[in-house]
Order: C-alpha cells, then structure tokens, then sequence
C-alpha cells in the first residue's frame, strides 16, 4: 500500500508518461541519495548516489549531484535488479493446469523455443517482481533430447512488447532414469554434438538442405530432428550458446567437464548438487553453476552429497554462483536461499553478485545486473537486507521506470482487510 | 472337573478381556529419551511461545522438565551452566504438516508410501506403519530446531488414514519414536486431489460434489458402526455373553474414534468455500475439525475459522502450482491468527522436508506480511505460530510447546534472533537431553548416511 503510494506519488509528478512510456524522450531525472550500494560487482558496499536518466543509470558516485527527482535512500540497501535464472516464468500460469503451461513440445527436441509463447501479463512477473525479480531466464522443460530446449531472456516490464532476447541458451540435462542408461544418454549426447560439428554454414540455409543432411546421418535420422533442431545444434557450437546442462551426480559432472572440453562448449551446471565432491576440477574448467543453496536434501541416489554447506565451499573454490528456486511462482526466494547460504558459509557479497552481476556476465546479459554508468537502471531499493526472506523492495525500477508494486496478491489481502462492513464481493 | 472348567473358562475370560484391552491399544509408544542433563541457560533472549520475551533471562532445567524462567537463578554445583548472552532460546519447532518417513529421501517409488491410493476412504491405514525409520530428513530438520513434527498420510483420498505424532528423535523402531500419549489425528483432503486421482479411474470422486458425497457416506457407515458399538457396551454382562460383539472394523475403528473425539481431524482443503462446507460436514455429524491444512483462501473465512475453533495450517507464500492455490496472500497467516481479535489459531507448517528446516523463516515472512498488511503482531506472538500452536492442534500441548514450568525440556539456542534468516539452531534439548549441537557435531545420524558415498565416513562428511 506505501509503495503504490509512492508510486501514485511519482506518476503525479512526472506524468503517466515514467511510468507506461519509453524515457527516451523524458528529460527529468531520477536521483537515489545516500543509498548503500551493493553495485553487484566484486566491490564491498559503498555509501552512494545513482543517478538515472531515461533507461540509463547515468552516474554512481559517491559525491552529491542534482537530480529532477530525488528519492532519500538514507539507511537503505541499493541493489541491482535480481535475475532469475532457470525459469518458468512467463510460460506457466498454474502449475498442474497443463493447458496453462507452454513450457515443452512434441515435435522439436533441440530448436524448441518457448519465446513466443511468453505472456508479459502472467501474474508470476508483477509478484516476482514486485519481490526483487527484475528479469528472467525462462527455459523449457525436458525435451525428447538430452541436449535441447532453447531458453530466452526477458526484462520483466511487463510490457506486451517484449524486451528480451530470443533462444539465447540451451538447455539439456543428465541423471539417473527409471528407463534407460545415462552411459546412453552420454553416447546420444556425443553423437548430436559430432553431428553438430559436422554441420556447416552452407548447408542450413535451405529446409530442403538440411532434410539432406538429417537423412545422412545416423543420430539425427534416429533422434527423428526437424531442420530448427538442426539450426539450433549448429548455432550451440558456432554461437557459443551457452548451455545449460542439469546434473547432480559428481561423476556426471566430471562426464560433463569432459564434453565440455572435447566440444569447447560453453557450459553451465544447474543443480550440481554433488559439486562439493569435484569442486576443483568444475574451477579449473571454469564452469558456473547454478545452485539451491537451501537444498541439502538427498533427493535423489544422484544427490547424495547435498550439504546445506556447499555454497560456501564452492565459492572457496573459486566458482562462480548463481541461484535458482524450485517453484517460478515463488523464484523471488533465491533470495532466501541466497540468506542461507551465508548463513552457512558464504559470503554475502558474493550472495548477492549471485543474484546480479554473475549471471549477467555469465549469460551475456549486456548492460545488466550491475549498477554502473551506462547500465540499464534494474534497480531496486530494499525495506531492509534482501537476502531476509522478510524484506520486499520499496522501489522497483526496470529500465528506469518506477514500477508499481501492486499485485493480485495485495490487492486480494486489501480486498480482505479492508471496508469489512461491505459484502465481500463488492469491495475494490 | 467342574471347577477345573470354571477355572479355564475364567482363564479365557480374562485371556479375552486382556486380549481386547491389548487390541485396544496396539502399537504403543516405546519412547525413550537421551540422558538427561540438569543445566541453567543464562542470560538468554527468550520467546516462550505463549507470546511472551523475556530479556537477558535464564531458564533452568531438571529432570527433563522446565522448573524455572527468571532473572539471575542461583548457580548450583548439580547443573550445568550455558552462558547464552546475546543467544536466543525457544521451544523446539513443531511442524503439524510433516511427510518425513513416508516419502523419504531418497524419493525413489520403493519406499514412496504416503497416499494409499486404492480406494477414495482409507481410514483403516495409519502413517506410522509406511514410516521409513532410517529416513535421513528427520535429522536436516533437527538442525532446523524441530523436535516433534507430526505425519500425515498424502492427500490422494477423501480420508487417507490415520497421522501419528513423533519426537524427532530417530530410532530404529516407528514405536520408540511415537510421541507418548500423543493421540492419532485422522488426515481427510478436500477439493483437487481426490477428485483427480478416483476421476482419472471413472470413479468416484470426479467432482467436488462428489467429494462431499463420498465424506458424508463414511461418516453414516461411522455413525452405524458406533451406535452397534454403544448398543453393545449397554448391554448388561449376561445380555453381552449370549449376543455377538460387533466385528471389528479397522476402517470404522478409526471414524468412530473421531465421533467419540479421540482422534484429531487434520483436513487438507485449499479453498474457502471448500472449508466452508466441510465445517458443515463436521456438524452434521457432530465432529470437530481441528485445522485446515495448506488453505491458501483461509484469509476469506478467517472468522468462520475462529468462531469454530479451527486451526489453520499454512504457508507463508506458496501458491500457484494448482487452481486452488491461486489466491494467495502473504498475510494469509496473519489475517487467521488476528480473526476475532486474536482469537485466531494460525500455525505455519511446511509440507515439505526443507521447509521444515526453515519454519523460523516461514513464520518471519507471515509476520512480515501481517505487518505490512497492517496488523499489529509481536515476534513473540508469531513464535506461537511454530510452537504452541501446532502442539495444541497435534494434543501435545500439555507436554510441550511453550516453555512452561513443569512442561517437557524441549528447548532450542539460536546464534541470533530466530527471525532472522541468518540464525542457526545451536543447540537443541529433547526432553532436557541434548539432541543436537552444532559446535560439536553432535548429531544423529541415519544408517542410509552410513559409509553411501565413501565408505569410510558418513554421507555429509
């Protein structure tokens, strides 16, 4: 309720126009005053000013300057916007509603893009968000193929004119099945992935093409692959896609640092959660991983090794870590799992990069998860320490606008706290 | 020869009065605790979980009892002594929605024994007897301050069979570890589950009305059952020697229990109108529904909650992952706990082997958001909330869940305020033993952590 005040406040001052348009054309600016900064970078926190002008933060410092606007952050934390990672959001509304989930397919086991079917009016974005989520990496789940699904990127703006970037990460996952070997889910990811260097330029760019190409080849003949899974399998190895690979067990990490190098891949794990076991060899491969900090459950025989201690022994290490949360109704809670992680060994300002600046350089986000000049203003200003579970942001900004922080959720509890005289249905 | 007829005659007598006593009551607690230490805890922060802190105060305990909260308690040679300045004490964390030992960790589909799915009423199945002993969980939820947690059967069925109450204290038999005199609950589940499990069989239940049907079918074969029973019992002796006692029915057995009011009703139900008239359900009948567990829409009914006296187990913030958990609210715990000017029950509860590590975390979020929401509500009255609360609505307030002169020594140390999410249980006593500690590593450990990743030392290790 304050924060739709404040918000209600700088839409009467500056217009509609901060809040629904484009800044581009917006001369005033927005000055955040005597924050404490945690830029997102390896720095410890500093006491500063962020001055944002349109999208764009156009000055950190800790000197005073003059702002059109000026919001007093005196005593509060000042963070980057926090990036979800290994995603769902914008692909599923109601999690056991499959007719509101547009997260897997039939037909494409490798080139399976889930950006088209991104609703920027899911309820996921404003409640996420409105909990320090300012962007996200959606991915599809489980496809046919042990590599494939492609995963975009989203600004969570909410705007039906999507900001984002298309399929810019694969997907992939190994483990223990009920139905078959992970030595063949080795032997088919091997043979895709020679298949794929196989692949030149010339021949993709015609349908009929690369129908040729599918025909000659065994694995891509079997695998029953369409031209897009093809197209995505040369752009794995000839863009650099990231690829995100889901593992937990040590050896399958181990396998997994092997691909990486025959392939020269650029490889994330997700999961991980035996990691502590190789954690020198996952550093001097330089592979990020994307962890639950708050899991230590021996979920599974391939998770044995949980330990509620491992985040804190992997930046040790000297790997890079990021977050993920099981449930994309609730992803905001990386960040308590990010408050139990230094809680348990971690340090905090690596915590907090984790939400921020590592998966932004990790991913290639460009101009994000940082506050620095020239970045786009993902911003947010905390009621307290984001990493209590207790916190929520007072301000949200996402390229520069000042997002309202009304939910269906808050306006559902106003709807029950409020005009109580009233039958309920005929309140707000 | 007459008198030897008469004597064996009486021998059977009394072998059959024994025998039925001994039915009465199968599968007793076992429950022993660890050595006990008579210690005074100085100088602590306290929430004493009946919405009471206490500063810089010490707590003393004997003979697995609390005896004493006050400033400055002697010192005597007979007790240990724990300086705990700057430390937070509670008592040990209850969680009322547990399913540690019936899905296990690993979740593989061997020892995945929660929801008896064959048949839409099971109330002659009791979660104890699916309980894995050896499930490695229990521990986790030790370091998160847990020291009785109550399990549930799964939420597949209308009525799925009887939930017992533990001590988290792991032991190698489900007897040795029942809480003593903890009564048996009854886990009923409204609203998708059901509905979808017998649905997808072309059975009923395919719909809620057909849940609705299903419950108050049971209960009228409950109801018979028992006027047989009662009709029985008042009977003269002669009149019982010449007719038959009704035959058992485990099924029955469990439903009359309920009637009678000694087994609690823990009733799964998501939304608002769903409670609703399953608080109808209960009065046609004339049994009482002790809580609702996950309701997500309890926040629409908080006051029809309290005017009946019912709990409501929830979430701090799940939500969305079925259509009748979409309404959430974040101060849906709050709302509950202040319907009718704080006449509420709201207990947090995890439902889920992490969250029960964590339910310090889950209650600070609820009471963030009650704040927020505009309520005026103490971390000393949110404390209550995973305390004793969850012990009322499990039976076992009497014996624990606030600290209480004369009541159980289940007491928690935290490194910090226990809101916090930065806090660690350090320390924690089971009936005034030490269960848990920290710094020394002392701990019990699952046989499943034994030597399973290398053989010389233990899973975590």
């Amino acid at each position: 309720m304050f924060n739709k005040k404040i918000h209600q406040y700088i839409t009467a001052i500056f217009g509609y126009a901060l809040i629904t348009l484009s800044t581009t054309v917006f001369a005033e600016t927005i000055l955040i005053k005597n924050a404490t900064i945690y830029d997102g970078n390896t720095n410890k926190p500093y006491e500063g000013n962020v001055l944002i002008d349109g999208k764009i933060i156009k000055k950190v410092s800790p000197n005073d300057m003059q702002g059109d606007f000026i919001i007093d952050a005196s005593g509060k934390i000042v963070t980057p916007g926090f990036i979800a990672t290994d995603t769902n959001i914008g692909i599923v509304e109601i999690g056991a509603l499959s007719v509101t989930r547009d997260d897997s397919s039939e037909i494409y086991k490798i080139g399976f893009s889930i950006y088209d079917a991104f609703n920027p009016n899911s309820t996921l974005i404003p409640w996420n968000r409105s909990n320090g989520i300012t962007s996200a990496l959606t991915i599809p789940q489980n496809t046919a193929s042990p590599i494939g699904g492609l995963g975009s990127f989203f600004v969570l703006d909410g705007e039906l004119d999507i900001t984002g970037e298309k399929d810019m990460v694969m997907t992939g996952r190994v483990g223990g099945s009920s139905n078959h070997s992970r030595s063949e889910t080795y032997a088919v990811i091997d043979d895709l992935l020679s298949f794929a260097k196989s692949l030149n330029q010339k021949d993709l760019s015609k349908d009929a093409d690369i129908s040729e190409v599918i025909d000659n080849s065994t694995i891509a003949e079997f695998m029953e692959l369409h031209p897009r899974d093809v197209r995505a399998l040369f752009k794995l190895l000839n863009n650099d896609l990231p690829l995100v690979m889901k593992a937990h067990r040590a050896s399958d990490l181990l396998k997994l640092v092997e691909i990486k190098k025959k392939y020269n891949l650029n490889l994330i794990i997700m999961g991980a959660q035996e990691a502590n076991l190789v954690k020198d060899v996952i550093a001097k491969n330089d592979i990020p991983l994307i962890i639950n900090p708050i899991n230590n459950i021996p979920g599974s025989f391939d998770e044995l090794a949980s330990n509620i201690k491992m985040a804190g022994m992997l930046e040790k290490a000297d790997i890079e870590l990021m977050f993920t949360a099981p449930r994309s109704h609730n992803f905001h809670l990386i960040r308590q799992g990010a408050g139990v992680a230094v809680a348990n060994g971690m340090s905090y300002e690596t915590a907090i990069r984790g939400l921020s600046a590592t998966p932004a350089k990790v991913f290639g986000l460009e101009k994000r998860g940082e506050i620095k000049q020239g970045n786009f203003a993902d911003i947010i200003i905390w009621d307290a320490d984001p990493l209590e579970p207790s916190s929520m942001p007072e301000y949200v900004f996402i390229n520069g606008q000042s997002i309202d922080l009304t939910t269906r959720s808050s306006r559902l509890r106003d709807r029950y706290t409020s005009d109580p005289e009233k039958p309920n249905t005929y309140r707000n | 020869m007459t008198n030897l007829i008469k004597y064996l005659q009486l021998s059977i007598l009394v072998f059959l009065c024994f025998n039925i006593e001994l039915s009465a009551k199968p599968f007793e607690s076992t429950y022993e605790p660890l050595p006990p230490i008579n210690l005074l805890i100085q100088n602590a922060n306290i929430y004493d979980g009946e919405g009471n802190e206490f500063q810089q105060t010490d707590l003393l305990i004997q003979d697995r009892k609390i005896i004493a909260i006050g400033k400055d308690l002697p010192v005597s040679d007979s007790f240990q002594v724990i300086d705990a300045t700057g430390k937070w004490i509670t008592p040990g964390i209850i969680d009322i929605h547990s399913h540690m030992g019936v899905y296990p960790a690993p979740g593989v589909s061997t020892s995945s024994d929660g929801n008896e799915a064959t048949s839409p009423v099971t109330a002659d199945v009791w979660a104890e007897h699916s309980m894995w002993v050896q499930d490695p969980q229990y521990t986790l939820a030790l370091s998160g301050g847990v020291t009785a947690f109550h399990v549930l059967p799964g939420s597949a069925n209308l009525i799925g069979g009887r939930g017992v109450t533990v001590k988290n204290l792991q032991r190698n038999t489900i007897n040795s570890m029942k809480f003593p005199d903890a009564p048996h609950s009854l886990k009923m589940a409204c609203g998708e589950n059901p509905k979808r499990v017998y649905g997808n069989r072309q059975q009923a239940p395919s719909t809620r009305m057909g849940n609705i049907a299903g419950y108050r079918k049971a209960w009228i074969e409950a109801e018979s059952y028992l006027n047989r029973l009662n009709e029985y019992e008042s009977k003269s002796e002669d009149a019982k020697e010449m007719g038959y006692k009704p035959t058992r029915d485990l099924e029955l057995d469990t439903l009359a229990g309920v009637l009678k009011g000694e087994i609690l009703v823990h009733n799964h139900c998501y939304r608002a109108d769903e409670m609703a008239s399953m608080i109808d359900v209960a009065k046609e009948f004339g049994y009482k529904i002790t809580a609702f567990h996950h309701g997500v829409e309890a926040y629409k009914i908080a006051d029809l909650l309290a005017d009946n006296g019912i709990c409501g187990a929830l979430w701090a913030d799940w939500w969305g992952f079925k259509h009748e958990a979409y309404d959430m609210v974040q101060a849906n715990i709050a709302i509950v706990d202040q319907a009718r000017n704080g006449t509420g029950c709201a207990i947090v509860h995890s439902d889920d082997a992490i969250g029960i590590q964590h339910l310090n975390q889950e209650a600070s979020k609820a009471l963030a958001a009650g704040l927020r929401a505009g309520f005026e509500i103490t971390k000393a009255r949110a404390m209550n909330w995973i305390t004793s609360n969850p012990a009322k609505a499990a039976g076992i307030y009497d014996q624990t869940g606030s600290l209480k002169v004369g009541k159980n020594a289940d007491v928690v140390i935290w490194s910090k305020n226990p809101f916090s999410v930065y806090a660690l249980a350090e320390t924690v006593f089971i009936d005034g033993a030490l269960a848990y500690d920290r710094a020394t590593n002392f701990y019990p450990s699952s046989d499943f952590d034994v030597g399973i990743i290398k053989p010389s030392k233990n899973r975590t290790e």
